[in-house]
C-alpha cells in the first residue's frame, strides 16, 4: 500500500513542481510594468551605467571629448570629476537605463512611456507610425518611435540626442545625430530579452554592441519620485563628497 | 536587484569585487589624530590577517575611487542627522576615540528609493541612536564612508542587535 501512496505522490510532486517553475506566457504586445535589469557580469572598469560589451574605436572627434571628461569611475577615475550628474544635470539615455532603480513601462493608445525614478523621467516612445525627424532638436532623452515586430518583440529607434550625456559614468562621449535601436523581447510575463545598438559614426567608427541584458517584472517594486535635486546635491558634495576627494593629509574644508 | 555598486555617488569612483574584511574582526576605534585616521586595538598580526584575507578583493579592486571599497569597518557612535535626500542619503555620527574626542563622520548611502525597497523610511534613523556601521571609510584618512547597496556587507547595527541593510526586498516575483 506504501509503495502505492509513493508512485503516485512522485508524479504528483513532479506535476506540481513543474507548475511553481512553469514560465507564464508572455502576453501579446504588452510591456506593461515595473522591471528591472537583472545584474549581466561581473562589473568591469569601465561600463558602469553604460551599455557594456565593446566599446568600439572612438573618432577623433569624440576622443577629444573624451579626453576632457574627468569621470568618477573606470580607469581614469579620479575622486572629484566633471560627470554632469554630479550637477543633478540630466542622465540621458541608455545611461539613465542602467541606473540601479527599476523602470515602468506603460502603454497608451499613441506611444510607450519608458518612466525612469531618476528625475522622474518619462521618455515617450511613438507608436503612431511616424518617421524620426530628420534633424531634430537635441533631447536630453531623445526622439523615439517604436513598434512591434511580432507580438512580444517591441523595436524602439530614437535620435536627436543632447550630446552632453555620457555612455555611462565612465564618460563615453555621443553625437547628437547618434542612433539606437533597442529590441525588448518578452520571451515570457516575467522577462524581457533587451539588446541595443549604438550607430554614431560621428563618435565611434563602427556599431556598438552592447551587452545583452535581461529584464525581471518587478510586481511587488514601485517607481519612486527621486528627483535629483541640485542644492541637496551641492550640501553634499561639500559635507561628503569634497572631503572624500581631498588628497591624503589635506585639511578638510568645513 | 540593483546592479552592486552603480548606486554610489560616481565622484567617488568605483569597485569590482567585495568582501567583508577587517569588519570580521571586531569593532575597532577609530582615532582622529590631525587629518589621519589611526585604528587602535587591532594589533598589527591581525591587521596583516585582515588585509590577507582581502587579498582576492584588493587585486580585483582597479577604480580609483575615493573609498577603500575593500574594507568593511565597523564604526560605532551617535547618530546626529539622517539626512533623506535624493540622489544621496547621509547618516552623521558623532564616533568617540580612544583619547575621548569626539569625530563627527558623515556616511554616504543610498538614494530614498533604494532604501524605501529596501525597507528603510526617514524615520529609520534619528538623532540619538546608539549605531554600528558597517562602512567602506574614505581613502585619504577624513571621517566620510560609504554603506549602501553598492557595497554587500554594508550595514547598520543597532544597540540592541537589530540590523539595517540595503539588499532591494522588492526584487524577485
Amino acid at each position: 500500500m506504501r509503495i502505492h501512496f509513493r508512485s503516485a505522490l512522485v508524479p504528483l510532486v513532479l506535476i506540481l513542481s513543474a507548475g511553481v517553475n512553469a514560465q507564464v506566457p508572455a502576453p501579446k504586445r504588452d510591456l506593461s510594468g515595473v522591471w528591472g535589469l537583472l545584474p549581466a557580469r561581473e562589473v568591469s572598469e569601465d561600463d558602469k551605467q553604460s551599455p557594456g560589451g565593446e566599446v568600439p574605436p572612438m573618432t577623433a572627434w569624440a576622443k577629444a571629448r573624451f579626453d576632457l571628461e574627468k569621470p568618477g569611475y573606470g580607469k581614469r577615475a579620479a575622486p572629484g570629476g566633471n560627470d554632469p550628474i554630479l550637477q543633478c544635470d540630466p542622465m540621458g539615455f541608455p545611461r539613465i537605463l542602467y541606473f540601479p532603480a527599476p523602470f515602468e513601462f506603460a502603454q497608451i493608445s499613441n506611444r510607450v512611456l519608458q518612466m525612469f525614478e531618476r528625475d522622474n523621467v518619462v521618455r515617450q516612445i511613438w507608436t503612431d507610425g511616424r518617421a524620426l525627424p530628420n534633424d531634430p532638436d537635441p533631447l536630453w532623452y531623445g526622439y523615439s518611435t517604436g513598434k512591434w515586430v511580432d507580438d512580444t518583440t517591441f523595436v524602439v529607434e530614437s535620435t536627436g540626442y543632447d550630446d552632453r550625456t555620457w555612455l555611462g559614468a565612465a564618460g563615453f562621449p555621443h553625437s547628437e545625430t547618434m542612433r539606437l535601436e533597442e529590441r525588448y523581447q518578452r520571451v515570457d510575463r516575467d522577462t524581457i530579452n533587451f539588446t541595443l545598438k549604438i550607430d554614431d559614426p560621428q563618435a565611434y567608427t563602427k556599431p556598438w554592441i552592447a551587452l545583452p541584458r535581461v529584464l525581471k517584472l518587478r510586481p511587488r517594486a514601485e517607481i519612486r519620485q527621486g528627483y535629483c535635486v541640485a542644492s541637496e546635491e551641492n550640501a553634499f558634495t561639500k559635507r561628503i563628497r569634497e572631503p572624500g576627494a581631498l588628497k591624503t593629509g589635506a585639511a578638510p574644508k568645513n | 536587484m540593483p546592479e552592486p555598486n552603480e548606486g554610489r555617488n560616481p565622484g567617488t569612483g568605483g569597485r569590482v569585487a567585495t568582501r567583508h574584511c577587517i569588519g570580521r574582526i571586531g569593532v575597532i576605534s577609530i582615532k582622529a589624530t590631525g587629518n589621519t585616521t589611526r585604528m587602535k586595538k587591532l594589533t598589527r598580526p591581525l591587521l596583516l590577517l585582515a588585509l590577507l584575507l582581502c587579498a582576492g578583493a584588493l587585486f580585483a579592486h582597479h577604480g580609483n575611487s575615493a573609498y577603500d571599497e575593500t574594507a568593511r569597518v565597523p564604526i560605532k557612535g551617535t547618530v546626529t542627522e539622517f539626512i533623506w535626500t535624493n540622489p544621496h542619503s547621509q547618516i552623521y555620527l558623532d564616533v568617540k576615540d580612544s583619547s575621548g574626542k569626539v569625530v563627527n563622520w558623515g556616511v554616504e548611502t543610498n538614494s530614498p528609493g533604494i532604501l524605501t525597497r529596501a525597507g528603510w523610511t526617514r524615520r529609520s534613523l534619528k538623532a540619538g541612536d546608539q549605531i554600528t556601521i558597517i562602512l567602506c571609510p574614505a581613502k585619504n584618512g577624513q571621517p566620510v564612508a560609504y554603506a549602501g547597496s553598492g557595497d554587500p556587507g554594508t550595514k547598520v547595527i543597532f544597540a540592541d542587535g537589530r540590523e539595517l541593510l540595503f539588499a532591494d526586498k522588492t526584487a524577485g516575483p
